[in-house]
């Protein structure tokens, strides 16, 4: 039975075709990729990224399986940086014969001489190709007529016109792939193999030139381009341009803090409730006490976060998505330039903002080999979203959430100036590895302005699901097993340390403090040991054994700190009825009995979460792009120290 | 008298002339800034870089670097 069925499969999989979607950067191949494939897409993890391309399926006329791949934009098959040489290579790997393969180039048809070039290659590649104009409503916009049977007449190719945005073309472009003859194509241009490149270029271009001038009429001015032009004024401006940039920057923190108070409250009470709900529900023991206070307290103290999460990477997909993102760079370049840094840099360190990890592999679009080794150095500066609850946490311990500052809530001011403390040490770091690192090869920042358009909210909305469907499994999973490993190692101790301590309590003549007698008995557990062995090196920088054992356990990834607090406060608290934050509140060191979160000790704690690159996702990654471990092992040192000496100096200031 | 862009002021409208590096050659071609093409000057950033230029309907941010490879002719001149 099971046999047969797995058969009936093979036999689907084999009729199955691949739409290979290829197209200059900007042409909105994104929108027509999700619009195909809905949420039904493979997406990147964060460890162990290999591939950058996408993959998604639909069923075409609900019967021909159709696997999609995404790459990333290119000019043409003559790459340039690292992201158009995986199309490039993509394209040339002939290793790939288990599928009928189709080219479909998505163009921007309100820039169609330069999307030409692309098309054309391919065709003379003989690759099975079809061509998508798409933008079509610009072109009408622009008072632009493209001539399409005439053109694809010269191309003989099929040519579907289209509106990605609208969704309109799609159908045409479903009918053309079920109807697509398998066919050697008609050469654009004769040209010898091994042509040089730019002699192929300019003949090519000729040619296009000629189709173009029988094909494409314009008979007005571009409406599209006067607006962007309007919009460059004042965003672009070399004072306004600026002071709205980071008018925005602060917006967004403004935004991560106040929008998300609401339904990070109601998850963080439902986990309550759901927790006393198991934990009267299962019987009483040691499986009760492994869900409720190992796996369910861990896990409640990551979900929490995802509101705020979610904001952070709509935000940068709107930036994204509008056209701004490129002016950001064009502002910043000087200023980069200066670190040994490029503007293209800035994206890969905003979206350091979200995560490093597709933040480092976007800086594969810088050219320069030792600015792009710069910017993949620093960009684990930036304050991460993984960073979030960390911070969330620990300035909510010690800065009231009323407390206002100019009007401003002073949280969120914190918490921008623990992002700019970030950036400042990435641009320090930058160029003192400037003069460290020597390069002759040559720089340029070329870098194409896309004209201004209103966010696609459904790629925006996709990119959310996404990224935090990514966070919860792959930090859920990483986080589970933490926790379970920290619950065991917390609940159980060498010897028989842990049955004396509770023994002590039972003669003792005193009332029983529950609290106390939990927090002697995680003293004396495995990760009391392996804490109390820490302690000597981070007491100066004011961390008891307790913050010692999160420091371990958040070398995995960061947000496990949260989880970790979690399950270290929850064992012993039999009702489960705090919040961490009040919990870590109550923490009293047990030798003093002065509080442990103090201003010093949370400042101090905060400026070390900002630099130490904890995050095994992070250290994969840059062995990966750097193509070694020579990089990641300085990456690590280095911010481990930084991490260290400037805990050090904050908390002998502030105590 | 030779000119680059970057000699050019904002609002210039000039022809492409000739790009003296191959690579910056073949990297603007595929981004269709091509020679005997019309560029516009559109912006120039503090400190005279980077700047922005316009061909048809798109436009190109490049720093004073690459303008100086980069040989034009007044619109006017031709």
């Amino acid at each position: 039975m099971i046999e047969s069925t797995s058969q009936a499969w093979k036999a689907i999989d084999q009729e199955t075709i691949r739409l290979i979607l290829v197209g200059n950067p900007n042409s909105g191949k994104s929108t027509i990729f999700n619009s195909l494939t809905g949420l039904n897409q493979r997406v990147g993890n964060f460890p162990g990224v290999t591939v950058e391309k996408k993959i998604g399926y639909f069923k075409l006329f609900g019967k021909l399986k159709v696997e999609i791949v995404d790459l990333p934009g290119t000019y043409s098959l003559d790459p340039k940086s690292e992201d158009e040489r995986i199309t490039f290579d993509y394209l040339n790997d002939s290793n790939r014969s288990d599928k009928k393969e189709i080219i479909v180039v998505i163009a921007d048809a309100s820039n169609l001489k330069k999307n030409l070039l692309l098309t054309t290659q391919l065709i003379d590649l003989n690759h099975p190709t079809i061509l998508v104009l798409n933008m079509m409503d610009i072109v009408d916009r622009n008072n632009v007529t493209i001539d399409v049977k005439g053109l694809e007449k010269e191309l003989s190719i099929p040519i579907i016109p289209m509106n990605g945005r609208i969704g309109k073309g799609l159908s045409e472009l479903k009918t053309s792939i079920s109807q697509y003859e398998f066919k050697s194509n008609k050469k654009f241009i004769d040209a010898e193999k091994g042509a040089d490149i730019l002699e192929n270029t300019i003949n090519r271009y000729d040619k296009i030139k000629q189709v173009i001038a029988k094909t494409v009429k314009r008979s007005g001015v571009s409406k599209s381009t006067l607006i962007t032009r309007k919009i460059d004024s004042i965003l672009m401006h070399p004072v306004w341009g600026f002071a709205i940039f980071l008018f925005i920057l602060f917006l967004i923190f403004q935004a991560i803090f106040s929008w998300s108070t609401y339904p990070m409250d109601w998850i963080e009470n439902g986990f309550l409730v759901f927790g006393s709900f198991v934990s009267t529900v299962l019987p009483d023991g040691v499986i009760n006490d492994l869900i409720v206070d190992g796996v369910l307290a861990g896990l409640g103290g990551i979900i929490v976060f995802i509101p705020q999460i979610a904001l952070l990477f709509m935000f940068i997909a709107i930036l994204e998505d509008s056209g701004y993102l490129a002016r950001v760079s064009y502002l910043t370049d000087n200023l980069l330039k200066r670190f040994g840094l490029n503007g293209r840099s800035i994206i890969p360190l905003l979206g350091g903002a979200a995560c490093a990890v597709p933040a480092i592999m976007s800086a594969r679009t810088i050219s320069n080999k030792k600015e792009r080794l710069l910017t993949i150095f620093v960009t684990p500066l930036i304050s991460c979203s993984a960073r979030i609850p960390v911070y969330t946490l620990l300035i909510a311990l010690v800065i009231p959430a009323e407390k206002q500052f100019f009007g401003f809530n002073l949280q969120g001011m914190v918490m921008m100036g623990l992002y700019l403390i970030g950036f400042f040490a990435a641009l320090l770091t930058a160029v003192i590895m400037k003069f460290w690192i020597k390069s002759k090869e040559r720089t340029n920042f070329i870098m194409e302005l896309p004209i201004y358009r209103t966010p696609r909210w459904k790629n925006v909305g996709f990119t959310i699901i996404n990224k935090v469907k990514v966070f919860l499994f792959e930090a859920g999973k990483i986080i589970i097993a933490v926790s379970i490993i920290l619950w065991i190692l917390s609940s159980y101790g060498p010897g028989d340390q842990m049955e004396q301590v509770e023994l002590k309590y039972q003669n003792s003549e005193q009332t029983v403090n529950s609290e106390q007698l939990a927090s002697e008995k995680l003293e004396v557990s495995y990760a009391g040991h392996l804490g109390k062995f820490m302690e000597p090196v981070i007491r100066p920088l004011g961390f008891d054994w307790k913050i010692g054992i999160a420091i371990i356990t958040s070398f995995a990834a960061r947000e496990v700190f949260v989880g970790t607090m979690a399950t270290l406060y929850s064992v012993g608290d039999e009702n489960n009825t705090a919040s961490i934050k009040e919990k870590m509140e109550r923490a009293t060191h047990t030798v003093s009995g002065e509080k442990v979160y103090t201003k010093a000790t949370a400042y101090s704690l905060l400026i070390f979460y900002a630099f130490a690159l904890q995050c095994m996702a992070t250290v994969a990654i840059v062995v990966k792009e750097t193509g070694g471990w020579k990089w990641p092992i300085i990456q690590l040192l280095y911010m481990g120290l930084l991490a260290y000496f400037s805990s050090l100096l904050v908390y002998q200031l502030f105590s | 008298m030779e000119k680059t862009l970057a000699d050019c002021k904002i609002g210039d409208e000039v022809i492409l002339s000739k790009i003296a590096e191959r690579h910056l050659s073949i990297q603007l071609f595929s981004m269709g800034c091509l020679i005997g093409e019309k560029l516009t000057i559109e912006r120039i950033a503090p400190f005279g870089d980077p700047i922005v230029i316009s061909i048809e309907d798109s436009f190109i941010s490049l720093r004073k670097a690459d303008a100086m490879q980069m040989q034009v002719i007044k619109n006017g001149d031709l």
